[in-house]
C-alpha cells in the first residue's frame, strides 16, 4: 500500500454508493428534479402552467403529454410547478428541522442528567400528539398557505431525529475513543463537536433523505385538505382536483401529480437505504 | 414493578401540562382572538364582548391555561363551538365508527405484514426477498391521497364491490362501510410494516444463539418460527403497540372520505370550522392515551423479555 | 496436567482404529460480487476414536471456519467449501441438508466461545437443553425435562433441578457455558467441537471448564475437536495439534512433539513468544525472530534466542511517584420508588499502595474485580468516592478542572480496545496531534506533525502512514498508534489497561517489548491492568492482585508467582494452564 490511495470512511461510502446502480440512478432522479425545481423557481426554460393553450379536459397527447384541466391549461406544466413546490417544502423543512433535532439530540444525550429530563419530556410530549393533528393546527393557526406549511413541517420533524441522536450520542460518549480524549485533556466542546458529532453525521444524512420525502408526502396531504399552497398548483391540489374529476373519466390529472411525486419519493427511498449501507459502520464487513 | 408503574402514570401529570402548554400557545396565544372569526364580519363590538366572556377569554393568559389543564384532568372539556354539543358526548359517539373501522384493520394489516416479513426474512437475498422490499418501497411512494381516490373511485364506484361512502353503526351493517378504507388502510401499512419487521428479524437472524439452535439440528423455519420470532416480538411489540392510542383517533383522511362519522372526521370538521375546545380535547386525549399505551409496551415487554425488570 | 497424562495414556493402541472425522483437501472461499477470500486453504486431518485434536492458530487463521465447516453452519453462498469432510466414513459435505440436521446436535456438536450470546435468552436454560432431546431422542416434555435435570448435574450446576428454570441472564458466564455443555453431550455426540470454549471466561472458571470437558470425553467415550488461540490450553487438553496459520494448515503432530521438536518457524515462534510463569525474562522472543514477512523461515542461532534474566533490583529508586491511600470507588444503585439511590457497588474498595517512578506495577484480578474502575479512578476519569491519590507529592483528588487538566500532560491511559479507542473519522495525523492541539504545544502545525512523524518511527510504524485512517490498519498497528498518542505529551506516567489483551498473541508480544523499550527510552512509570498473570509476571517489577475491589497482595513480581501468601492468590495462579516446557534449544536450526 502506498500512501497515495488512503480513504476516509466518508471516500469509502461515497464509492460504495456510486458502485450501487439503483443508488445512482435515484441520485440522478434527485438531481434532476433539483434542477428542475431550481430552473422553476428562476423562471428558466419552464412550460407556463398559467394560461389556457388548449380547450378543457384534453386527453394526453403529443402536444400536452399529460392533457389539460378544466380551464385547459397544461397539466405538465402543473406538475413541473407542482415539483417546485415539493422540492422547497423538502429543503426548507429539513432545514429548519435537522438542525433542531441534532441540537436537541445532542445536549440531551451528552449532558445528561437535568438537561436530558427536560429534552425528554418535551420529546415525549411532542410526540404524544398525532403527527397530522399537530401538523393541521399550526397550519391552520398561522394562516392557510406555502410558509405555513414549512412552518409545521419544520416544527413537527426534528422529534425522530432528535430521539435517534440522543441516543447515539448517549453510546458514542462511553466510547473509549471519546474517553482517550478526556485523558488527554479534552474539554466538552472538543468532545461533542470534534469527536462525536462527525460520527453521528451519517445518520443525520439518511435521515435527511427520510425528512426530505415525508415533507413532500406532507405537503400533499396539507395541500389536499386545503391548508397548504394557495392560487397556484402543487400536487397536493391536482390531487384534490382530480376527485371531481375522476367520475368525468378525467384520470390525467391524479396520474401526472401522483406519477411525479411516486418518482421523487420512490428515488428517495431506495437512496436512502444505499445511503444507510453505505454508510453505517455497523454494517460494515457484513 | 408497582413502584415502576406508579412512578409512570405520575409522569402523566408533566406531560398532560406539556400538551396543554402546547395547546395553550397554539390557540390561546397565537391563533389569536377568535371571537370576530366565530361571529363573522358584521358582529357588534358588544357581541364579540359578550362571546369572549362567555368563552372565558377576557381572563388573564395564566388563567386560560390553568382552564386548558384543568379539563384534562377532569375530562370536561365544554361543548364544541360549532355544534354546541358536550364535547364529551361526541367523543363517546364517534369512537365506535372509528373503532370498528380502526381495530380490525390494524389487526390484519399486523398479522399480515409478520407473516409476510417471515417470508421474506426466510428467502432473505433472493428473488422474492428482492420483490417484497421493491414492492414495499414502491408501495410508499404513492401518496396515501392518491390512493384512497383511486380505490375508491375503482372498487366502490366503478365495480360497486363495496359501499362509495356512509355508515351504519349497528353490527353487521358496518362491515360494508368500513371494508374499503380497512384495505386501504392495510395497503399503506404493508409498506412500512413489512420493511420494519424484516429489519428487526433480521438482526435476530445473525446472532449467536441462531447459530447455536441450528447447531442441535433445528430446520430452518424451527428457528425462525421459534428462536428468532420470539426475540424480534420485543421490538415489534412496541412498535405495534405504540401505534394503538393513535387508532382511537381514527383515520383522519378515510373518515372524511367515506363519510364515516367518527372521531377523525370529528376531528377534521373541527379543524375545518376552527373549533378549538374540540381540537384540544382530541389532543389532551390522545396524549393520555399515548403515555398510557407506552406504559402498557414496558409492561408487556418484561413479557416478551426476561432480561428486563421494571423498577 | 494430571487429566492430560491421563488422557495420553488411555489413548494407547488405538491409533489403529480408522479414523472417526477426516478431513480431506477442505478448501473454503467467501466470494461475494465484489471479493473473494480463501479462509481454509487445502488442509487434511484426521480425529481418530476417542482422542482430542487441537486446532491453533491466531485470528483470521481459518480454525473456526474449519470447524463450522464440518458442522456445515457455514451459509453457501457465500461460503463455497470444495475437498471431503468423512464422519464415520460418510462424506458431511454431500449429505442432503435434512440428513444433516439429524447429524447436528445428535452425532455431532458444539460449544462456541461467547456462552454471553450463545444461549437464547428469552427461553430458559433447561427448555433450551430439553429442546434438542426431544428433537433427536423423540422424548415428550416431561422425559426431556427430567433428563435435563440429570445433564445439568453432569456437567456440575448446582441445584439443577432449580437451575433448569433459570433464564441465561439469571447465570454465570461459568455456568451458561456449562449450559451449552449440557446441550451438546444431551445426545452422546460422538464428536465435540469446541471452538474457544473458555477463552470469555475467567481463568479460574476456564480450569473448571476444562476439567469438565476433560472428564465427560473419557465418560462419554466421545471424540473432541478443539479450537483455541491459547498454546497452555492446548497442551492441557489436546493429543495431537494442528497449527495453522494464514488459513493454511503448517503442522500437525502429537501435542508433546509439537512443543520439544516443531519444524515450522511459525510454531516455534509462537511456542517462544509466549510469556511464561516459570521464567523472567527481559524480553520477549517475538515470531520475526524465527520467520521472516513473507513466512520464509530465519536461521535460529543461539545468540538469536538467547534470553536475559531480568534484573528486579536494577530500577529500584527511593522516589515516590504515586501513592494511593484508602481510595474508594463507589456506584450507586439506584431503584425503588422516583429512583432513590438503595444501594452501592464497591467498585474499588480502600485500596493502597506507592509505585516507584520508573516502575511497572501489574494489576491483576478476574472480571469484576475492579481493576479498571481503579485505574480509570487515578486518572480521574472516574471520580473516586474517598481517598487520596498523591501523585509527586500533591493530591490530586482535590484539583479544580483546569488544573486536572493540565496534569493530563503527565499522566496518560491505554485502552483495551484498539477498535473503539480511535476516533474512525480522524487521520492518523490528527489523532497523533489532537493532544498537542488541546495543551496548546508543539509549536506550529508543521513542528506538531514532525513530533507525530518521530513517534510513529518510535512505535514502529511508518511516518508517512499519518494521512490514513483507523481503519486502514490491524489491531496491533493501531494499538501502536494509541501508543503514540499516550506519549504525545511525553508523560511520566501510563496506565496501560488490558492493552494487550485483545491482540493475538505473536502481535501482544512484540507490543509488550515495545512497552519495555519505550519505558526506557521516555523515562516512564507503568500501571499495567490485565487479567492475563502470565502477561503481568512478563511486564511489571511488581504485581498486586484484586479481588473485589481490594487489593489482596502486593509484592515484588518474581516472589508473588514463586511464594504467593493468600489463598486467592494460590487459586488464580493455580488455574493457569501450564503448558508444557519449550525447548528453545531444539529451535536451533544451525
Amino acid at each position: 500500500m502506498s500512501s497515495q490511495d488512503t480513504r476516509s470512511l466518508w471516500a469509502d461510502a461515497f464509492s460504495r454508493l456510486v458502485k450501487d446502480r439503483w443508488a445512482l440512478i435515484s441520485l440522478l432522479v434527485v438531481v434532476t428534479y433539483a434542477l428542475v425545481a431550481l430552473m422553476a423557481t428562476l423562471g428558466i426554460g419552464m412550460p407556463d402552467w398559467r394560461s389556457s393553450l388548449g380547450i378543457e379536459y384534453l386527453a394526453p397527447s403529443g402536444e400536452f403529454w399529460f392533457g389539460t384541466d378544466l380551464f385547459g391549461r397544461d397539466v405538465f406544466a402543473k406538475v413541473i410547478h407542482g415539483t417546485k413546490i415539493a422540492m422547497s417544502v423538502g429543503l426548507i423543512t429539513s432545514l429548519i428541522a435537522i438542525p433542531i433535532g441534532v441540537v436537541i439530540g445532542a445536549l440531551a444525550g451528552y449532558f445528561g442528567g437535568w438537561v436530558d429530563d427536560i429534552i425528554s419530556w418535551f420529546i415525549t410530549t411532542f410526540s404524544s400528539i398525532p403527527n397530522i393533528m399537530l401538523l393541521i393546527s399550526i397550519t391552520l393557526i398561522m394562516g392557510k398557505g406555502l410558509l405555513s406549511v414549512y412552518l409545521a413541517l419544520g416544527m413537527t420533524g426534528w422529534v425522530g431525529l432528535a430521539r435517534l441522536i440522543r441516543g447515539e450520542v448517549m453510546k458514542h460518549k462511553e466510547r473509549e475513543y471519546v474517553q482517550a480524549a478526556s485523558a488527554l485533556g479534552g474539554g466538552h466542546y472538543r468532545k461533542l463537536f470534534v469527536h462525536i458529532l462527525p460520527n453521528v453525521t451519517h445518520l443525520v444524512i439518511i435521515n435527511t433523505s427520510l425528512q426530505f420525502q415525508t415533507a413532500i408526502k406532507s405537503e400533499v396531504i396539507l395541500s389536499y385538505l386545503g391548508l397548504g399552497v394557495q392560487g397556484e398548483p402543487s400536487w397536493g391540489t391536482m390531487i384534490d382536483d382530480a376527485r371531481m374529476e375522476l367520475a368525468r373519466g378525467v384520470w390525467w390529472q391524479l396520474a401526472g401529480a401522483t406519477l411525479a411525486m411516486f418518482i421523487i419519493v420512490l428515488a428517495f427511498n431506495i437512496l436512502g437505504d444505499a445511503l444507510r449501507d453505505a454508510l453505517d459502520p455497523k454494517l460494515k464487513g457484513k | 414493578m408497582t413502584n415502576y408503574i406508579i412512578r409512570r402514570l405520575l409522569y402523566l401529570i408533566p406531560v398532560v401540562l406539556g400538551v396543554g402548554l402546547i395547546i395553550f400557545i397554539l390557540f390561546n396565544v397565537v391563533a389569536g382572538d377568535p371571537a370576530p372569526l366565530l361571529l363573522g364580519k358584521h358582529a357588534t363590538p358588544q357581541q364579540v364582548h359578550e362571546l369572549r366572556e362567555q368563552l372565558g377569554l377576557n381572563k388573564p393568559l395564566y388563567m386560560q391555561y390553568f382552564d386548558v389543564v384543568r379539563s384534562s384532568f377532569t375530562f370536561d372539556f365544554g361543548r364544541s363551538w360549532a355544534t354546541r354539543q358536550e364535547i364529551f358526548e361526541m367523543i363517546k359517539i364517534g369512537a365506535w365508527p372509528s373503532l370498528t373501522l380502526t381495530i380490525p384493520a390494524f389487526f390484519l394489516s399486523t398479522v399480515i405484514s409478520i407473516l409476510l416479513a417471515l417470508v421474506v426474512a426466510f428467502y432473505r437475498g433472493k428473488g422474492i426477498d428482492l420483490f417484497i422490499r421493491f414492492l414495499c418501497i414502491a408501495g410508499m411512494s404513492i401518496s396515501s391521497v392518491a390512493y384512497i381516490l383511486f380505490f375508491q373511485y375503482f372498487f366502490a364506484y366503478k365495480l360497486g364491490w363495496f359501499e362509495i361512502s356512509g355508515y351504519e353503526p349497528q353490527f353487521p351493517d358496518f362491515f360494508s362501510y368500513v371494508a374499503l378504507p380497512g384495505i386501504i388502510w392495510i395497503v399503506l401499512s404493508l409498506g412500512p410494516d413489512v420493511r420494519f419487521f424484516r429489519t428487526v428479524i433480521l438482526d435476530e437472524i445473525y446472532q449467536d444463539y441462531v447459530r447455536t439452535a441450528r447447531a442441535k439440528g433445528l430446520g430452518e423455519i424451527k428457528v425462525l418460527l421459534k428462536h428468532v420470532l420470539r426475540n424480534a416480538m420485543i421490538p415489534i411489540i412496541t412498535y405495534v403497540v405504540i401505534q394503538i392510542p393513535f387508532l382511537i383517533l381514527g383515520a383522519l383522511l378515510l373518515e372524511s372520505f367515506f363519510s364515516i362519522p367518527g372521531l377523525g372526521g370529528i376531528t377534521l370538521n373541527a379543524l375545518n370550522s376552527s373549533d378549538f375546545p374540540v381540537i384540544k380535547a382530541m389532543a389532551v386525549l390522545s396524549s393520555i392515551a399515548y403515555i398510557l399505551f407506552s406504559l402498557l409496551t414496558d409492561i408487556l415487554y418484561t413479557v416478551a423479555d426476561p432480561r428486563v425488570k421494571l423498577k | 496436567m494430571l487429566f492430560a497424562t491421563l488422557l495420553i495414556q488411555n489413548s494407547k493402541g488405538s491409533d489403529m482404529e480408522s479414523p472417526l472425522l477426516s478431513i480431506k483437501n477442505l478448501t473454503v472461499d467467501f466470494k461475494t460480487t465484489d471479493s473473494e477470500m480463501r479462509a481454509v486453504d487445502n488442509i487434511s486431518f484426521d480425529v481418530p476414536m476417542g482422542k482430542t485434536v487441537g486446532i491453533v492458530g491466531e485470528s483470521g487463521s481459518g480454525k473456526s471456519v474449519t470447524s463450522l465447516a464440518v458442522m456445515r453452519l457455514l451459509p453457501q453462498p457465500p461460503a463455497h467449501i470444495t475437498g471431503e469432510i468423512l464422519f464415520q466414513g460418510k462424506n458431511l459435505l454431500g449429505l442432503p441438508e435434512d440428513e444433516m440436521r439429524k447429524i447436528r446436535g445428535n452425532n455431532i456438536s458444539m460449544i462456541f466461545q461467547e456462552p454471553m450470546t450463545s444461549l437464547n435468552p428469552v427461553f430458559k436454560t433447561g427448555a433450551q437443553v430439553a429442546e434438542t432431546l426431544m428433537l433427536h431422542r423423540g422424548m415428550d416434555k416431561k422425559t426431556a425435562w427430567e433428563k435435563t435435570i440429570d445433564l445439568f448435574n453432569e456437567v456440575g450446576i448446582p441445584n439443577p433441578s432449580q437451575k433448569v428454570h433459570a433464564y441465561p441472564h439469571e447465570m454465570s458466564g461459568g455456568q451458561k457455558q456449562r449450559v451449552m455443555i449440557a446441550m451438546a453431550i444431551a445426545c452422546d455426540p460422538k464428536l465435540l467441537i469446541c471452538d474457544e470454549p473458555t477463552t470469555a471466561l475467567d481463568v479460574t472458571i476456564q480450569k473448571q471448564v476444562l476439567e469438565l470437558l476433560a472428564k465427560l470425553q473419557q465418560e462419554h467415550k466421545m471424540s473432541m475437536l478443539f479450537i483455541t488461540h491459547d498454546l497452555g490450553v492446548i497442551a492441557d487438553i489436546a493429543d495431537d495439534v494442528v497449527v495453522m496459520y494464514r488459513s493454511k494448515m503448517v503442522e500437525k503432530d502429537k501435542t508433546r512433539s509439537i512443543f520439544e521438536t516443531s519444524h515450522h518457524p511459525y510454531t516455534k515462534g509462537l511456542i517462544a513468544c509466549r510469556p511464561d510463569l516459570g521464567a523472567n525474562p527481559k524480553r520477549l522472543l517475538t515470531v520475526s525472530d524465527f520467520m521472516d514477512e513473507e513466512g520464509k523461515g530465519l536461521m535460529v542461532t543461539r545468540e538469536r534466542i538467547q534470553v536475559f534474566e531480568k534484573d528486579y533490583a536494577a530500577k529500584n529508586s527511593n522516589e515516590v511517584l504515586l501513592e494511593i491511600n484508602d481510595l474508594h470507588t463507589h456506584f450507586p444503585i439506584k431503584g425503588g420508588f422516583l429512583g432513590r439511590q438503595v444501594g452501592e457497588v464497591k467498585a474499588v474498595d480502600g485500596v493502597s499502595f506507592k509505585l516507584q517512578r520508573g516502575k511497572t506495577l501489574g494489576l491483576v484480578g478476574e472480571s469484576g474485580c475492579g481493576k479498571t474502575t481503579l485505574g480509570r479512578s487515578i486518572l480521574r476519569l472516574v471520580e473516586p468516592t474517598s481517598g487520596q491519590i498523591i501523585y509527586n507529592g500533591q493530591d490530586i483528588t482535590k484539583l479544580a478542572a483546569p488544573d486536572m487538566r493540565l496534569l493530563r500532560r503527565k499522566m496518560q491511559i491505554i485502552f483495551q480496545d484498539p477498535y473503539s479507542s480511535l476516533n474512525p473519522r480522524m487521520t492518523v495525523g490528527e489523532i497523533l496531534t489532537e493532544p498537542l492541539v488541546v495543551h496548546g504545544l508543539g509549536g506550529s502545525k508543521r513542528e506538531q506533525l514532525d513530533a507525530a512523524k518521530m513517534l510513529m518511527e518510535k512505535v514502529g510504524m511508518k511516518a508517512n502512514q499519518l494521512n490514513r485512517y483507523p481503519h486502514e490498519f490491524s489491531g496491533g498497528q493501531r494499538q501502536r498508534i494509541c501508543i503514540a498518542r499516550a506519549l504525545m505529551l511525553r508523560p511520566e506516567f501510563v496506565i496501560c489497561d488490558e492493552s494487550v489483551s485483545a491482540l493475538d498473541v505473536s502481535i501482544q508480544a512484540q507490543v509488550l517489548n515495545l512497552l519495555l523499550d519505550l519505558q526506557e527510552e521516555f523515562k516512564l512509570t507503568y500501571i499495567f491492568i490485565s487479567h492475563d498473570l502470565s502477561v503481568v509476571n512478563f511486564i511489571a517489577d511488581e504485581v498486586g492482585v484484586m479481588n473485589k475491589g481490594k487489593l489482596v497482595e502486593l509484592d515484588r513480581a518474581d516472589r508473588i508467582y514463586k511464594q504467593p501468601r493468600e489463598d486467592y492468590t494460590k487459586t488464580l495462579l493455580g488455574a493457569i494452564p501450564k503448558g508444557l516446557p519449550k525447548n528453545l534449544e531444539s529451535f536451533i536450526n544451525s
